[in-house]
């Protein structure tokens, strides 16, 4: 009876979300209505990535930022051609620079263990390993950076990439991601939840410094454009002989046709991704592991005592978590086509993806997806759906009123205002989500 | 001897006197967020936005009282308008905490509950300062710029180098100093404050003696709207006021509240200036200094800097990465983490 | 009657019942002790008097005013002190504001109470700037004890105050207890070394899952062969 019930609300909910993006179609455009889609889709990827760890385990990750962005870099590392004369140039250097870093990492690790019995000396002679070694470390590469940095600037300036067809970053972004994250959990998962979330905040603002900074990997600001795509390109559409004859039959414009399609390319790509993590997400929580992994999440003293390793279970979590949402950078960079590192904010990076798991259900990965849904689709129309309000209630105004234009000006920032509304109503009067938990 | 003399100018006009300021607006953050936490016991990520509706709202204020030509001479406006500030600030906060978290103290909600609440409060209050005064920067320095200029002091001193200090920096440092001195004499020395350490400390000894929560919560935002109003300023006055930054500055707040040691109103603004310092001594180039300092022969070429200036507010979270692992409870022994 | 008096109590916390029908009392000048093996409500029973917990059915009385209705903080102000088990100062507080957090309550002059508890446990007075998380087990209690009557409370309860102290530190707790009551203050407390407290107890109770099993003098209860050889350890 209450599965029955559910499975009609998540029903309902699926179908208001289908009529919003019809009503937009015909309202706005076709060409609006697919872009929301498309940033749905990948929203929801995302809410399924931190439900895992939200919703399952109950770690809070605020990080998701970084991870997104560790995704969009692998999309330019795997798709971009490599520029041989950067790597003439310093390419050498950087590789023998990482070998050291590396190195002295080993041998920090090693000297903090040796010399465990020592006391005080131990932290001495780990901060001279670290000193030393970063020295060394700066020595050599930065000459190396600066060749590589210099080497036809405008144009490239980075080592560039693999030149490898851009949707296996949407696997090696999630493993990119997988690999810090493990680190990061291996830091932080043995902290208190808030302080998990500010170390995760922390170091996704780090990543995102560095992904700014680091010009030979990501050519920082200066941003990496026109990512090779794996669908057709418009240009190419609208020269080709089947789509000029559809549209003069059915008196469609062709340019809106044309990137119409590729918009449908893409969407039928992410609905995949999307249905195929969905499905292992289900499984996963109705495994043996998912039940194990709400008993910590709802009492964890008593799961250790009967003997699970709950920070193992959590490292887990934290990874595949993290995975699932490096995945949907890499897709969101391949969607823009382009990188660009100053545009990772936590507000809509990290936290608008909470409200999104929150709102939808957490721990119900059909309300989760549904919240990506609609939370994307009303954080694009607060806009729209502000502007609309505002002249609404300032008709009474004269059209060069001062308060009236200036809050005409400001309807923009209504989204963020209304985020938090959501937020705060939906934890205040329904704080299990559109969709809540089954409780099995 | 010059030459030393020479290289400390650098020092403190580059090193000391930036950070000290910073150090002080970071300091009277980490307050705030270690009351809160204290007597609330949650992370409040909102808190950066208060500051900045603070600052919002002494800026509306300075604009009315310039334009009705109402002014401090050498001293920036802003400090008439922050009282008012204060008050604004003050009001939305027992606002927000009995139209929002106080539900959650019914409850007895989970800390991060209350955290991701506090998210909720950190996207509205984001929205309504962009909403009211825009997204774009705002400057509302006037008086006096300096009370210290370079070429001043390079001509009282003969040296080559100059120290300057801004109106400011020396505004900032003072304020905070005395700010600070005052919330931890009410909280060691009058019946209210120590009412409010004892509820910090053991919940339940404090309500068997007859402290009212509500009271005590109700006084603790008031402090910290209080802290974030000036803090806020203060901040948007050294540095220009822009809504966007907050929410970057809510990091290094977080982090020097916690290598201080969380709960400890001590230790968050030790840690604010162990961040402002650290920030400034590790990106800062020392070329110039070890040209002064070394013989001719050794004079350095490259530009002698640990990292670049882009990794400065990063460098805060690398601090707290490291506090966390090696220190948890912060240096100066807050509660367990 | 006697001074406090909890009648006929039945109830626990929320799930089943703790207690069932127990009764304590305890008179001015007199000291009240309830003992019993592990679980057998001694402490729901103190926090059941204290209002720490909702009773189905009886009630508790003090000088005859019905205080069953009150809150805790409501029954500070009807002349109750409290001293928990655990977590009963204020660590991070130095010891002389431990004492003025008691008093909270009051509003009138308070240095004479204070000045009181350090003729009582001189050690304090000594100490008074100390925090009192930076004091040892013995002079922790001292504290809780202090900062409880500090309200001048006309009824003192302790819950298991010699736990994880000493036997030494126990029996010199256990005479400032004595000196307590003789200021006309009703001591009720709950041991665990049950010897021992009944030894200075003028009333004793031994409750065995939440009922009164027997209800004697102090001494009198330590002379029971029965009551030794099941409770005291032969």
């Amino acid at each position: 009876m209450m599965a029955r019930l559910m499975t009609n609300r998540t029903s309902f909910l699926f179908a208001v979300m289908a009529a919003l993006i019809i009503f937009v179609g015909f309202i706005q455009s076709w060409n609006v209505a697919f872009t929301i889609i498309n940033l749905c889709l990948i929203s929801a990827i995302m809410t399924l990535g931190v439900n895992i760890q939200w919703g399952y385990a109950g770690l809070v990750n605020f990080g998701l930022m970084g991870f997104t962005a560790l995704g969009g870099i692998a999309g330019v590392l795997i798709s971009m051609p490599p520029v041989p004369g950067a790597w003439e140039a310093g390419g050498m250097g950087i590789l023998i620079g990482l070998l050291v870093g590396l190195g002295i990492i080993i041998a920090a690790v090693m000297v903090w263990k040796k010399t465990a019995h020592l006391g005080r000396v131990q932290h001495w002679a780990l901060a001279a390993v670290l000193v030393i070694g970063f020295f060394s470390f700066r020595h050599i590469v930065d000459p190396a950076v600066a060749a590589i940095e210099s080497f036809e600037s405008a144009k490239t300036g980075y080592l560039g990439g693999f030149g490898l067809p851009i949707m296996l970053s949407w696997v090696i972004g999630g493993v990119l991601a997988a690999g810090v994250a493990w680190l990061i959990g291996k830091i932080s998962l043995g902290l208190r939840s808030d302080y998990l979330a500010i170390a995760t905040l922390g170091i996704s603002e780090i990543i995102i410094y560095a992904l700014k900074n680091e010009e030979w990997l990501s050519r920082g600001v200066k941003n990496v454009t026109g990512l090779p795509r794996p669908v057709p390109y418009e240009i190419d559409l609208q020269e080709s002989p089947w789509l000029i004859e559809l549209t003069n039959t059915w008196g469609l414009s062709l340019i809106d046709t044309s990137s119409i399609i590729v918009k449908i390319c893409y969407a039928l790509l992410f609905t995949a991704v999307l249905v195929g993590i969905y499905r292992l997400s289900e499984i996963a929580l109705k495994s043996p592991w998912g039940r194990m992994m709400r008993a910590i999440r709802d009492n964890e003293v008593s799961a250790e005592a009967m003997g699970k390793d709950v920070k193992a279970k959590h490292l887990q979590v934290f990874i595949i978590g993290s995975a699932i949402v490096g995945a949907a950078g890499a897709m969101l960079t391949t969607l823009d086509g382009q990188f660009t590192p100053a545009s990772y904010q936590p507000l809509r990076y990290t936290f608008l993806i909470w409200v999104m798991v929150i709102a939808g259900g957490s721990g119900n990965n059909a309300g989760s997806v549904i919240g990506g849904f609609l939370i994307w689709f009303f954080w694009i129309e607060a806009e729209p759906l502000g502007l609309w309000m505002i002249e609404l209630l300032t008709s009474g105004l004269a059209d060069d009123n001062a308060l009236r234009l200036h809050l005409i000006e400001s309807a923009a920032h209504t989204r963020f205002m209304m985020m938090g509304l959501v937020l705060i109503l939906v934890l205040r009067f329904s704080p299990k989500g559109l969709i809540p938990e089954v409780k099995r | 001897m010059t030459d030393i003399l020479n290289a400390l100018v650098i020092l403190a006009n580059f090193i000391f006197v930036p950070a000290m300021a910073y150090g002080s607006q970071l300091a009277l953050g980490a307050l705030g967020i270690t009351m809160v936490y204290s007597i609330l016991r949650f992370s409040n990520f909102a808190h950066g936005e208060l500051m900045s509706f603070g600052a919002m709202t002494t800026i509306l204020v300075t604009w009315a009282l310039q334009s009705s030509d109402i002014s401090l001479g050498i001293f920036p406006t802003a400090l008439l308008a922050i009282p008012v500030a204060i008050l604004v600030t003050v009001v939305l906060a027992v606002a927000i905490d009995k139209s929002v978290y106080q539900y959650y103290r019914k409850i007895r909600a989970e800390p991060v509950t209350l955290l991701i609440v506090s998210i909720g409060v950190m996207f509205f209050l984001s929205g309504l300062v962009r909403f009211i005064i825009g997204p774009k920067d705002q400057v509302f320095t006037d008086g006096q710029r300096f009370i210290m200029k370079a070429r001043a002091f390079k001509q009282m001193t003969g040296l080559n180098e100059g120290l300057a200090i801004k109106m400011t920096q020396g505004i900032t440092v003072v304020t905070a100093f005395v700010l600070v001195a005052v919330v931890f004499w009410f909280l060691n020395k009058t019946r209210t404050g120590k009412s409010m350490r004892a509820y910090s400390d053991n919940e339940d000894l404090a309500l068997l003696s007859g402290i009212n929560p509500e009271r005590v919560v109700l006084i603790t935002w008031v402090i910290t709207a209080a802290l974030a109003a000036v803090a806020g300023t203060l901040y948007g006055l050294d540095k220009s006021y822009k809504p966007f930054t907050y929410l970057s500055l809510l990091l290094p707040i977080f982090s020097a509240a916690i290598v201080g040691g969380v709960g400890n109103p001590l230790g968050a603004i030790a840690g604010g200036f162990v961040i402002a310092f650290s920030e400034l001594t590790i990106t800062f180039a020392y070329k110039k200094v070890l040209t002064y300092l070394l013989p001719e022969s050794m004079a350095p070429d490259t530009l002698m800097q640990l990292l670049s200036t882009d990794y400065k507010i990063a460098l805060s979270f690398v601090i707290l990465v490291i506090v966390l692992i090696f220190k948890p409870t912060g240096l100066f022994s807050g509660k367990t983490i | 009657m006697s001074f406090l008096l909890g009648a006929n109590m039945t109830g626990g916390y929320g799930g089943a019942d703790i207690l069932h029908d127990c009764t304590i009392g305890v008179e001015k000048g007199e000291i009240a002790v309830v003992v019993g093996p592990n679980g057998a409500g001694k402490s729901t029973a103190m926090k059941a008097i204290f209002g720490m917990l909702n009773l189905r059915q009886g009630q508790v009385t003090i000088d005859g005013d019905d205080i069953t209705n009150l809150k805790p903080e409501e029954r500070v102000l009807k002349g109750m002190g409290f001293v928990p088990q655990t977590n009963n100062v204020f660590t991070s507080m130095s010891v002389e504001e431990n004492l003025e957090m008691g008093a909270f309550i009051r509003r009138d002059d308070i240095s004479q109470t204070m000045e009181q508890v350090f003729e009582l446990f001189p050690i304090l007075k000594e100490k008074r700037k100390q925090p009192a998380g930076e004091l040892s087990g013995g002079q922790r209690q001292q504290v809780a004890v202090g900062r409880a009557l500090m309200t001048q409370p006309k009824v003192l309860m302790l819950d298991e105050p010699t736990a994880g102290v000493s036997p030494i530190v126990m029996d010199e707790l256990f005479d400032r207890i004595i000196e307590v009551a003789r200021t006309g203050i009703a001591i009720l407390m709950v041991e665990q070394n049950a010897k021992q407290a009944l030894n200075i107890a003028d009333k004793g109770y031994v409750l065995v899952q939440g009922e009164n099993r027997y209800t004697d003098t102090g001494a009198a209860l330590i002379a029971n062969p029965d009551v030794r050889r099941a409770f005291l350890g032969g």
